[in-house]
């Protein structure tokens, strides 16, 4: 845990946080507002998925105006310049339009659609984060995160047969992933917390939690088991080395072995050559295991004690994702683009080779546009927007072969009929 | 298409069945004697797809012969058909009396295997399927739509309904021979049934066996690793979309692969009950959405109502036949009602009826009549009666003179006996007339204690009766639910069973003097045993 060993604590630039006159400018000039409303909208024409979209404005007050919903990109501008929030969310597609809301019956708005949205925290990586801590975040730990879309990228992928989904940096030290198949937008809440639980396979970091898998690991989880093994030994054991502290091996590395005896030899061993690396704790038990304990039945043994091992690799590393968040279907989340009120950071679409500091902020997008001529194409906010871009043609090209297909087969059974 | 029609159809077909036999419920009203008589339904959908068929014709029996030619049915089409009123009602209840019990099991907590030695008798007897009898095929399909009707009003009735016809879906399909399990299956003709090639599991073989082993452990008890993957060997694999299975997803119970889960076939009976789930709630919100119509015809209405409602299981009259039997003639006199060897088979409405009468020498009018008519259910002859009720009254403590209460009371005890005025024997009352009467108010002690208790007084009870903490707590979450006679029925299951010796008939308490019946059959045959 020194801080010499570690490096800086934090590689990123300082956090800005950006004035009311900040945000006005941004919106009027920078803030790609037709991207979102063709993102969220599936189509370049105003439909119902965005017409019937919910919209929530945060202020700096702390006020929060739910159910606002557009009927154009240019209301949609107009009314988030006039607002001029901190920051504002996107919730569900609604069966009418949320603006509407209160001429209705509280039982006649009806959820129907929403993207099928994951959060991660790097909080979650705080027992084993020694590079950073509280809101910090550098190169090193954001590592954690990185990871953690593979894996997920993985699963969406392979498992669940989904292919437009989008990672935004939060814009201070996790990411949001939105996964936009029409497939994916169509579950119901049972579905949606069904494929959390099916994700989250770790719901609570602290190795005293014993992770209760069933043996043989399910193939999503044995397959993330060998994504993940190379990076514990990068991150955890060589990096971060959270358990060359004595009393945090003890209680966050010793307890995941489940075996009293070895348990005991190894904090006497421990107390005796106090400040070992947490790559030499991690070979000490192996070595101790093998030397000091005589049992009868020792492949068993050793099977088990791979086990544990296996499972402190999952439960030190393995993503684990906001339930609420994923949950149900009229869940708010922030959107893309928009700016971190505590850092200044553009919640740009990231992949994994993203890291904090390359996050443009908005100071830096201000003084860029001046200096360019007002040319936001010329700013470095421009290959994010480009990815972005890339993502919404892919998005509604698929959106518009659906529709295509679906007229077909209707056709087809009228034809039947 | 064929899902619309049949939709349609079924609007029309309810409401037929409505029309039908509220013209038969009139009939009723002004000729008693024409009850059975039968009464067509409407004939205007001659050529489409209804289930059709003059009663015991030809055709009607190959019909049904069709549809239980699995022996299960999905009920997909409406009946059209001709029954009585009497068929009506006296279907309904059966059903009705079945799913209640499987409800009262569920709420017991008990595994699908207790509840189906519970339930087995009451089905066979009320229920059968797995049989010839075109009557009895008639009766299962019948009965499910009038009950849908019943219960399509609100959310809470659907959703009871709902869980208890699938709970009998599952029940019945597991007693079915496994030659008729994939009969069934294939009748469905569902698509996503589909099963994967020998090359596709093959190629997968690893990914499915890691993703059911564990079920195959722990759910099927293999403990050997040769017998799982023996069992894996001959095991067939379903691919379906994942969202079709959503519930093993999220417990890893499937292998997911591009959108697909792969489902093996001992997990098949979950797919087919959250199938039948599924169409069912949707059949149920569309009747419910057609049932306005009713409205005009407010006499139907309180038959559904009491169908839906207030309707438990309990018919003493019938219970007393297979209890009471052994009950001897003057076996409970005046003096032994206060015995512990009687009053310890008392449910907990009796015992407080009992505690109140000592207090106070007196009850009023509701606790007389809960308490006289529960004294005349477990064998109290009218002249024992009233010879308990008189010393009661007039007991030392109490100021009640033999004089005043000849004056006051008599006629009211000997009237409940059917010795006065309209000379009707009284039915004895089940727990649901004991809930229907008024509250108790302070210093009365009818009722239902599950009821009207507070938390404290019951739990201090419970205790006293020996209930462990997580007994009580499991009683007070029923009471909580308003679920009273299920309460009743677990205080009895924890003060009757622990001894070993099970109690031959498990089925739902509902009835106070079934209560003491069952525990009494239990005390004798526990003290012949331990003699
Ligand atoms: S449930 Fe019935 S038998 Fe039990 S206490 Fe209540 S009224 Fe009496
Ligand atoms: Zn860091």
């Amino acid at each position: 845990m020194t801080e010499e060993e570690n490096g800086s604590p934090n590689e990123a630039a300082k956090p800005q946080p950006p004035s009311s006159s900040d945000m006005q400018y941004y919106y009027q000039f920078i803030y790609p507002f037709k991207q979102i409303f063709n993102w969220l909208n599936h189509s370049p024409k105003p439909g119902k998925d965005m017409i019937n979209r919910e919209l929530a404005m945060a202020f700096r007050s702390g006020a929060y105006k739910r159910y606002n919903s557009y009927r154009s990109v240019q209301e949609f501008k107009s009314q988030v310049v006039k607002a001029n929030p901190d920051r504002f969310e996107i919730g569900a597609i609604y069966n009418k339009p949320p603006q509407e809301r209160d001429s209705l019956l509280k039982s006649e708005m009806i959820p129907l659609e929403k993207e099928l949205v994951f959060d991660i925290d790097m909080d979650d990586y705080d027992t084993f984060r020694t590079c950073c801590s509280g809101a910090q975040v550098c190169g090193k730990c954001w590592k954690f995160i990185s990871l953690a879309m593979t894996i997920m990228n993985t699963a969406l992928i392979e498992d669940f047969g989904f292919e437009n989904f989008l990672w935004v940096f939060s814009g201070r030290r996790g990411a949001h992933c939105w996964v936009s198949d029409k497939r994916a937008r169509a579950l119901n809440n049972l579905q949606r917390s069904n494929i959390i639980d099916y994700m989250n396979v770790v719901k609570d970091r602290t190795a005293n939690k014993r992770l209760a898998l069933l043996r043989p690991y399910h193939p999503h989880i044995a397959r993330s088991l060998e994504q993940l093994k190379p990076h514990f030994t990068a991150i955890i054991l060589e990096e971060q080395d959270p358990w060359r502290d004595d009393a945090h091996a003890m209680q966050t590395l010793l307890p995941g072995l489940h075996d009293r005896n070895l348990i005991e030899a190894l904090s006497r061993y421990w107390k005796a050559h106090p400040g070992r690396s947490s790559k030499e704790k991690w070979s000490d038990i192996d070595a101790i295991a093998a030397k000091e304990l005589k049992i009868s039945r020792k492949q068993e043994f050793i099977n088990r004690l791979r086990e544990c091992k296996e499972d402190l690799v999952i439960s030190t590393l393995y993503p684990k994702l906001d339930v609420e968040v994923t949950k149900q279907t009229h869940h708010l989340l922030k959107a893309p683009f928009c700016i971190h009120p505590g850092t200044g950071n553009v919640c740009v679409p990231i992949d994994e080779n993203f890291v904090p500091s390359k996050a443009p902020r908005l100071i830096d997008l201000q003084s860029e546009m001046e200096l360019r001529n007002h040319d936001i194409s010329k700013t470095s906010l421009q290959p994010f927007l480009d990815a972005f871009q890339r993502q919404i043609n892919k998005l509604v090209k698929e959106e518009l072969s659906n529709v295509k297909r679906d007229r077909e087969e209707d056709d087809g059974q009228i034809v039947d009929f | 298409m064929c899902r619309i029609i049949s939709t349609l159809g079924e609007l029309h077909q309810s409401l037929n069945l409505i029309n039908h036999s509220s013209r038969q419920i009139k009939m009723f009203r002004q000729n008693k004697k024409r009850i059975s008589s039968r009464r067509h339904f409407s004939d205007d959908n001659s050529g489409s797809q209804f289930i059709m068929g003059q009663p015991g014709s030809e055709a009607e029996r190959r019909l049904y012969d069709k549809i239980y030619e699995s022996k299960l049915s999905f009920y997909e089409l409406p009946p059209q058909g001709e029954i009585t009123l009497d068929q009506f009602e006296i279907w309904a209840i059966d059903r009705l009396k079945v799913l209640l019990e499987l409800e009262s099991c569920v709420a017991r907590n008990k595994t699908a295997k207790e509840t189906e030695t519970i339930v087995k008798p009451l089905l066979q007897k009320l229920l059968p399927f797995n049989t010839d009898s075109l009557e009895d095929k008639k009766k299962d399909y019948y009965s499910h739509f009038i009950l849908r009707l019943c219960f399509c009003r609100t959310k809470d009735l659907r959703d009871k309904f709902l869980r208890a016809e699938t709970l009998l879906f599952k029940l019945r399909f597991n007693m079915l021979t496994s030659q008729y399990q994939a009969k069934f299956v294939q009748s469905l003709d569902l698509p996503m049934l589909q099963f994967i090639s020998e090359d596709e599991k093959m190629e997968l073989s690893q990914e499915l066996y890691q993703t059911i082993s564990p079920q195959l452990q722990f759910q099927l008890n293999l403990t050997d690793e040769m017998q799982r993957r023996q069992y894996f060997q001959n095991e067939r694999f379903i691919k379906l979309p994942f969202e079709s299975v959503i519930d093993l997803v999220g417990s890893r119970q499937v292998f997911l692969k591009k959108g697909f889960a792969y489902l093996p076939q001992f997990q098949q009976l979950n797919l087919l009950s959250r199938e039948f789930a599924q169409r069912l709630e949707e059949e149920l919100l569309r009747t419910f959405q057609h049932l306005p119509h009713l409205n005009e015809d407010d006499r139907l209405i309180p038959i559904l109502t009491h169908l839906s409602t207030g309707y438990t299981i309990s018919d003493y009259q019938q219970y007393s036949h297979e209890f009471g039997s052994d009950a001897q003639e003057g076996e409970i006199n005046s003096q032994n009602v206060y015995s512990k060897e009687i009053s310890s088979n008392f449910p907990l409405c009796a015992k407080n009826l009992f505690s109140g009468l000592q207090q106070h020498h007196h009850l009023r009018y509701n606790g007389r009549q809960q308490l006289s008519f529960f004294l005349k259910g477990i064998g109290l002859n009218a002249d024992d009666a009233l010879k308990f009720w008189s010393e009661a009254f007039t007991a030392r403590g109490g100021n009640m003179t033999q004089d005043k209460f000849n004056k006051e009371y008599r006629y009211n005890f000997r009237h409940n006996y059917g010795l006065e005025g309209s000379r009707i024997s009284y039915r004895v009352w089940d727990c649901r007339t004991i809930l229907s009467k008024p509250r108790p108010a302070r210093g009365e002690f009818h009722g239902c204690p599950y009821r009207d208790w507070n938390v404290d007084k019951l739990t201090s009870e419970l205790s006293s009766m020996k209930l462990t903490s997580t007994q009580v707590s499991s009683v007070l979450e029923s009471c909580q639910k308003n679920e009273f006679t299920i309460a009743c029925t677990k205080v009895f299951e924890s003060t009757h069973g622990q001894t070993g010796m099970e109690v031959d008939d498990q089925t739902h308490i509902a009835h106070p003097n079934l209560y003491f019946e069952r525990s009494r059959q239990w005390q004798k045959k526990h003290s012949n045993e331990t003699e």
